[in-house]
């Protein structure tokens, strides 16, 4: 999983079934240069495209969320579901100590 | 499979059940020569890999949901060996 902080909500009118009573969030993922330090997100944007993921957690906006993409992001779901990433964990604390 | 350096670690309460009792690592992928190359990835930790050791880091998804046991889980990043190499710390013989 990559982590990253919640930026906004995507709410969908029409939808697959599978989808019913998920929610969408839009996250902006931590690069190596913008990441988080203990409980403090970095302020702003980072450089990578922000994506948007499947949440049946409950991230609100603001949180640090991390997120996993590609095809385990359908694992969680009963039948074979479109979609390709999903947040999995809401974060609370970061201990990062990035080496030379 | 991506070789990595071991850049910490975080705390999560709110997560996949899949995930409960796993370490969460993060994982810096490295070239060679240990200058990072893209995004770091937290993957789950079967080893106990310490800070800023070399890792290998492995992003089969059927390989992860066995060692987590569970055919449902999202859990895709493993470490699955660590790099034998002397700790920097430790004096040169």
């Amino acid at each position: 999983m990559r982590l990253g902080t919640v930026i906004g909500r995507v709410t969908l009118n029409k939808t697959i079934p599978q989808f019913a009573g998920g929610r969408w969030l839009l996250i902006s993922p931590f690069t190596r240069d913008h990441f988080q330090r203990r409980r403090d997100p970095p302020t702003g944007l980072s450089k990578d495209f922000s994506l948007v993921a499947y949440d049946n957690l409950g991230g609100g906006l603001g949180d640090t969320v991390g997120f996993v993409e590609g095809r385990e992001a359908a694992m969680p779901f009963a039948e074979p579901t479109p979609v390709d990433a999903i947040n999995v964990a809401i974060i609370d604390d970061v201990f990062y100590l990035p080496g030379a | 499979m991506f070789l990595a350096r071991v850049e910490g670690s975080v705390i999560a309460t709110r997560k996949h059940p899949s995930f409960n009792g796993w370490r969460l690592i993060i994982c810096q992928p490295v070239n060679a020569a240990g200058a990072a190359e893209g995004t770091p990835q937290v993957a789950i930790d079967p080893h106990g890999a310490g800070l800023h050791q070399r890792v290998i880091i492995s992003s089969d998804g059927l390989a992860t949901r066995k060692a987590v046991g569970d055919d449902h889980s999202p859990a895709r990043w493993m470490i699955i060996a660590i790099v034998d190499e002397p700790e920097s710390a430790a004096p040169s013989p």
